[in-house]
């Protein structure tokens, strides 16, 4: 019986039951190739306790507790409709430091010693991704990063990851024991064949948090909707960035939200977070509206399992015309305003 | 202060060609620059010598010799020293033996702070600072988009971390590991134009694998842990598609598009 570990990052419930496909596709799924199915357990580990979100999904949910986890002054959390707070439930939830790597490797270590996992993976969250390449040394094994993939060939399995910038996709092997991943968020779904039963097992470390950093304020982003949790998207590239503030005139029509390629951020027009793409995010929506977008590989890298897509490009043999439903030959900007003004004539009739 | 940044110059991207009748990337006159998120470590090591003028700045990087014209060029903009790590052996070493390599030099060197850059262009993994900081039983923090230099010293770092959700702000105790974040406000400066040819060979010092003492089986790809297999594009899967214009038939079929599937 394979045992794999999944990282389950408190702030992120979503990218770390997405891991679950991940175990599936490395021991029990033949549509990847694999010949002979393995059977394994599934292992969640949280610092803090988890809620409904995981029950039923995981074999078993190590909760490490709070015993011995030191915590020295409380921190200031800002909010930006309410002020300041005392503190926030996603921070120092029990009181664990849930910020300092160096201790939760200490306490990883500890699991993989009592329960010596074959597999173990990180969603590349904030977090995981600085828990991952710190536990692969700590355990002196390889690690591959930022996972999109895995393909099984003539029984050798290959993992696969963006390389030169997502201009090329690489497959990798792992040569050693346990195996170690970080995976890229939003690009796996997991789909549970049935419920099963969920162990809760409560790991009280031994390890002694030194308290080397030390939470002193958090400030919540701006309250902007997650552009993944959006099923159309208005994306808007390098031939919109003069009139981007447009976009959101349709997008209000179609009760979408905005995106946006890197260009225009890299030029301070559209804030990181609604990137889309390999830098950016992996975004999902039903329907995809990509103006004045090119459609290098590293933007169509964050697009997975997008339905329909439409694109609107003053040169109609661009890149993401040839992955699109509808090209629209013509400028981005006069689209915006009478494909705005068709619907809102269309609602009055 | 000591300030050691760790640095790697990468191939400019953005100007990089993948020649795909040939299936192979056109590496060939391709220019390395520095990292971007490492440039951002080496201004801000800069503005801080500028506020406390006793900092020392080392810029650390694992690379072949063919770099160091651009090395050069930092130490002429007020960076004191490099140590350029280079050995043929190193050549195809995965993350985790970059990791012991510069591990091993840094065990030996004295520092107050390490400053990394959180991705690479080419890499982009952010494997190496963790790990660095792993082998060196030291704090790390990823994302940093800015130190508080007014209380910048030897003792602690004010930093405040662009996390996913949130901007947090920590005080980390040094010496640690702090990665930057490619942000606007640490932008490197040019060389004065009385510095452009000074000669600063002599702050380069070069260490190769006879000085850190490696056996030839655990670096390089032969000790690597990971390996490449295969690279291939991804090919992308072509739709019958509809090409219309910005005219009325054109809106009135985009209409009926979105009206057939629910969106409006
Ligand atoms: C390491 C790395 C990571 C990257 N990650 C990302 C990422 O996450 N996301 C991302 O998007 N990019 C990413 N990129 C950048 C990517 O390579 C492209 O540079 C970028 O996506 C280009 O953006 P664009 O298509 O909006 O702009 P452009 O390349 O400028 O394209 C503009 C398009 O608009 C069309 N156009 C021009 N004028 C008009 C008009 N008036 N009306 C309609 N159409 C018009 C043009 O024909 C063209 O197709 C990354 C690059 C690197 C090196
Ligand atoms: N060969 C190297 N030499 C020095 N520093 C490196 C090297 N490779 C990576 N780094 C550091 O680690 C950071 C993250 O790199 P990576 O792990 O490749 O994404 C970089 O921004 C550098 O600060």
């Amino acid at each position: 019986m394979k045992k794999v570990l999944i990282y389950y990052d408190q702030k992120q419930h979503k990218n770390s039951i997405e891991l679950l496909a991940v175990a599936r596709m490395i021991y029990g799924d033949d549509s990847t190739g694999k010949e002979g199915i393995e059977d394994y357990e599934t292992y969640g580990a949280s610092f803090g306790s988890i809620g409904e979100e995981a029950e039923g999904l995981f074999d078993f949910l190590i909760e490490v507790g709070n015993d011995s986890a030191q915590h020295g002054k409380r921190a200031k959390v800002f909010n930006h409709e309410q002020g300041p707070k005392t503190l926030n439930h996603e921070y120092g939830k029990d009181h664990l430091p849930v910020y300092d790597a160096l201790y939760m490797t200490s306490v990883l270590d500890e699991l993989q010693q009592e329960y010596r996992f074959d597999c173990i993976l990180f969603p590349a969250t904030h977090m995981g991704r600085m828990l991952a390449p710190r536990l692969a040394m700590r355990l002196q094994t390889g690690l591959v990063a930022d996972v999109t993939d895995i393909r099984h060939k003539d029984g050798v399995m290959e993992i696969v990851r963006p390389a030169f910038s997502g201009k090329l996709m690489a497959g990798i092997l792992s040569r050693t024991a346990p195996l170690m991943m970080s995976v890229r968020q939003n690009v796996f779904f997991y789909e549970p064949d049935s419920l099963g039963e969920t162990r809760r097992i409560n790991h009280t470390p031994k390890t002694v948090c030194t308290g080397e950093i030390r939470l002193l304020e958090v400030r919540e982003k701006e309250a902007s909707k997650d552009i993944r949790d959006s099923d159309v998207l208005i994306s808007g590239g390098g031939g919109v960035m003069k009139d981007f503030k447009k976009l959101s005139e349709l997008a209000s029509e179609l009760n979408a939200l905005v995106s946006a390629s890197r260009k225009t951020v890299d030029n301070g027009i559209a804030p990181r977070s609604i990137q889309v793409g390999q830098s950016g995010k992996t975004v999902s929506p039903k329907l995809y509206m990509a103006l004045g977008i090119n459609g290098s590989i590293q933007h169509i890298e964050g697009l997975k399992n997008v339905e329909y897509m439409i694109s609107v490009n003053t040169n109609k043999n661009a890149p993401i015309c040839s992955i699109s439903d509808i090209v629209v030959e013509g400028d981005a900007k006069e689209f915006i305003t009478k494909l705005t003004e068709k619907i809102r004539k269309e609602k009055q009739i | 202060m000591k300030i050691i940044c760790l640095i790697k110059f990468v191939p400019d991207v953005e100007n990089f060609k993948y020649d795909y009748e040939r299936n192979v990337l056109v590496r060939e006159n391709v220019r390395m620059i520095l990292n971007p998120d490492d440039a951002c470590s080496v201004a801000l090591a800069l503005k801080v010598k500028e506020q406390q003028p006793g900092t020392v700045i080392e810029v650390v990087t694992m690379a072949p010799q063919s770099i160091i014209p651009q090395l050069e060029d930092l130490l002429r903009l007020n960076v004191d020293r490099a140590v350029l790590i280079s050995d043929k052996v190193y050549v195809g070493s995965d993350t985790y033996v970059t990791g012991r390599i510069l591990g091993r030099y840094l065990s030996e060197a004295s520092f107050d702070c390490i400053l990394a850059g959180t991705h690479t262009l080419d890499g982009d993994t952010s494997h190496v600072p963790s790990q660095v900081a792993e082998l060196l039983g030291l704090s790390q923090m990823s994302n940093v988009v800015e130190i508080d230099e007014a209380v910048f010293c030897r003792e602690r770092a004010v930093v405040l971390a662009d996390e996913e959700f949130t901007y947090a702000k920590y005080e980390i105790t040094l010496p640690a590991v702090i990665s930057l974040r490619k942000d606007r406000k640490y932008k490197l400066p040019y060389i004065r134009y009385e510095d452009l040819s000074r000669d600063v060979k002599d702050r380069i010092r070069i260490i190769d694998n006879e000085e850190l003492g490696f056996v030839q089986e655990e670096v390089g790809i032969v000790g690597s842990l990971t390996q490449i297999s295969s690279t291939f594009v991804k090919s992308m899967e072509k739709k019958e598609r509809l090409i219309v214009r910005n005219d009325e038939e054109g809106m009135n079929q985009v209409y009926s598009f979105l009206m057939e599937r629910g969106f409006v």
